[in-house]
């Protein structure tokens, strides 16, 4: 009897010893999960701002490694990216498809439908039919070509290598270099420290750039000469998140800017005079970490966001409550 | 069960326990973190416990696994990839507005990182590795918003290089592996010669 009584807590002993081998071996313990040091993204990334915009379906290009969205107000989207140009129309049906050699990093379209695609270290333009028109040279030793916005007869070429926004004629030739230091113009110049550098023209034909490292948007003369600036760093809403934001932007019709942002992944809209009016679409609407979301104004008042991430453009339209 | 069985029962026991702990010494000399003892990815030479910084997730854990105190990983610099911003994130807390040098104001526990003005409007930023705990709160800041110049790296002059690294063995993301101790540093960009 007193035997079958050790051989019976000999077992018990044994099993609860290995249960406790087994929960360290397999189990979860939250308290060892718990990160004392955590920064704090979850709570950054939530927003007490509801959208006034509402998302539609997103249009999926057959292109990978998507990088730059263009519009216009017929309804066609310009999609480019590695190794091509995709063109859709406005419910995401593909138009036109063409390859090019290497890497766009960002388009956009002149008045006459000419597309103008960034390669990283030059410039390329193409017919909306996909028959290459010109290839630049280089920019520059060390250049990083991340945006270009045209006018009619001038082509604005953003180097964030350089730091400079080039400003040449429709074949090609340098007419300008926009943003360099100059103190005798009080020229700030313009700080860069990663390659977000967009450029963008308005309605009416104003020149505006984003200069990431001061965390607003500028606008310059065609000749060079800083006329104004706005914006201000700051997690909430009406500012721009710290370093280097705004990452992207567009300007619609009526002279509003669409502002995209990293880090804090949101899409915002500001009245043509730089305040805040809507939040497009919050952090939760994107992957963490998503960045490079390039803006395009479609038709009918659409904003158009390419998704990196998802390898998407995403739709948003106004609520109609606003 | 008569003696002759009890026997058998005891020698056939012995046998399994032998199989048993062979099987487990072969496994884990074959499938062990970071050094398998077959296959393409073994390594000659010595080698020491590194990081991967392109899979870290600043978990926290590299301040909390390691066997040393502080810990042997801490956080490096690319100065190459470095935007030598006012605002540097993974120097100032998220929130802060008044951009100096106040301990409130800094993301780092234990003010690791000293701040010093190059030429307005940059400013450098380096790692005081006495005090660095190697918590990755700077480097999840300067990822998340600026070019994720700031790294975590095992420092092999602090390391003890434990068979089985403490950290290795609790990390969620797999980071953690052998390198050869030619080239140990696993730093994304040109920042290297930094360290
Ligand atoms: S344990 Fe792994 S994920 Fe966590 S901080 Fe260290 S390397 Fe990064
Ligand atoms: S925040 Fe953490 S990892 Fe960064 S310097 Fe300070 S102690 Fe080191
Ligand atoms: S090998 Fe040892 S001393 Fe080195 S990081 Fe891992 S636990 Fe720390």
């Amino acid at each position: 009897m007193k035997k079958k009584t050790i051989l019976i807590f000999a077992i018990m002993l044994f099993l609860v010893f290995v249960a406790w081998m087994l929960r360290d071996l397999f189990m979860v313990r939250p308290e060892l999960q718990k990160n004392p040091y955590d920064y704090g993204m979850t709570a950054l990334r939530k927003t007490d701002t509801v959208p006034s915009y509402t998302e539609l379906s997103p249009l999926k290009p057959v292109l990978r490694e998507i990088t730059s969205v263009a519009g216009n107000q017929d309804g066609k989207i310009y999609i480019a990216g590695k190794g091509g140009v995709e063109i859709l129309d406005v419910s995401g049906r593909m138009l036109k498809h063409f390859p090019i050699r290497g890497y766009a990093t960002c388009l956009t379209l002149m008045p006459d439908g000419t597309l103008v695609i960034g390669m990283e270290d030059h410039v390329e333009l193409w017919s909306p039919s996909g028959n290459i028109i010109s290839v630049w040279q280089a920019v520059d030793t060390n250049s990083m070509i991340t945006s270009v916005a045209a006018t009619q007869n001038l082509i604005f070429v953003a180097d964030a290598g350089k730091k400079i926004v080039y400003q040449y004629d429709r074949y090609g030739k340098l007419q300008a270099r926009i943003g360099e230091k100059d103190p005798v113009r009080k020229i700030p110049g313009f700080i860069i420290p990663s390659p977000y550098f967009d450029v963008g023209i308005s309605p009416k034909g104003e020149l505006w750039v984003a200069n990431t490292g001061r965390y607003r948007l500028e606008k310059y003369s065609m000749d060079g000469s800083l006329l104004t600036s706005w914006g201000e760093a700051s997690m909430a809403m009406e500012g721009f998140a710290g370093c280097c934001n705004p990452s992207n932007f567009t300007i619609l019709p009526d002279g509003s800017f669409v502002t995209s942002e990293k880090g804090i992944e949101r899409v915002k809209v500001y009245s043509p005079d730089g305040a805040f009016v809507a939040l497009v679409a919050g952090p939760e609407a994107f992957d963490e970490g998503t960045r490079g979301l390039d803006l395009a104004a479609g038709s009918n008042g659409r904003i158009l966001v390419l998704d990196p991430s998802r390898n998407q453009i995403r739709v948003f339209v106004p609520d109609k409550r606003n | 069960m008569d003696k002759q069985n009890r026997r058998q029962f005891i020698r056939t026991g012995i046998r399994w326990i032998l199989f048993g702990g062979m099987a487990l010494v072969a496994g884990d000399l074959i499938f062990r973190k970071g050094e398998p003892l077959f296959g393409k990815n073994r390594k000659s030479g010595p080698t020491v416990w590194q990081l991967d910084p392109a899979k870290c997730i600043q978990c926290g854990r590299c301040a909390t696994n390691c066997v040393k105190t502080p810990s042997a990983v801490k956080c490096t610099h690319a100065y190459s990839m470095c935007g030598y911003c006012n605002l540097c994130s993974g120097y100032f807390k998220p929130e802060t507005k008044t951009l100096d040098t106040g301990a409130e104001k800094q993301l780092c526990p234990v003010s690791a990182i000293k701040r010093t003005f190059v030429e307005d409007p940059f400013y450098e930023y380096t790692i005081d590795e006495a005090l660095c705990i190697g918590c990755g709160k700077c480097v999840k800041g300067c990822g998340a918003f600026g070019n994720g110049s700031l790294q975590l790296q095992v420092r092999h002059h602090l390391c003890d290089n434990c068979n089985d690294c403490s950290i290795a063995r609790n990390c969620p993301s797999g980071a953690f592996s052998r390198v050869q101790l030619t080239d140990p540093y696993l730093l994304k960009g040109f920042g290297k010669k930094n360290l």
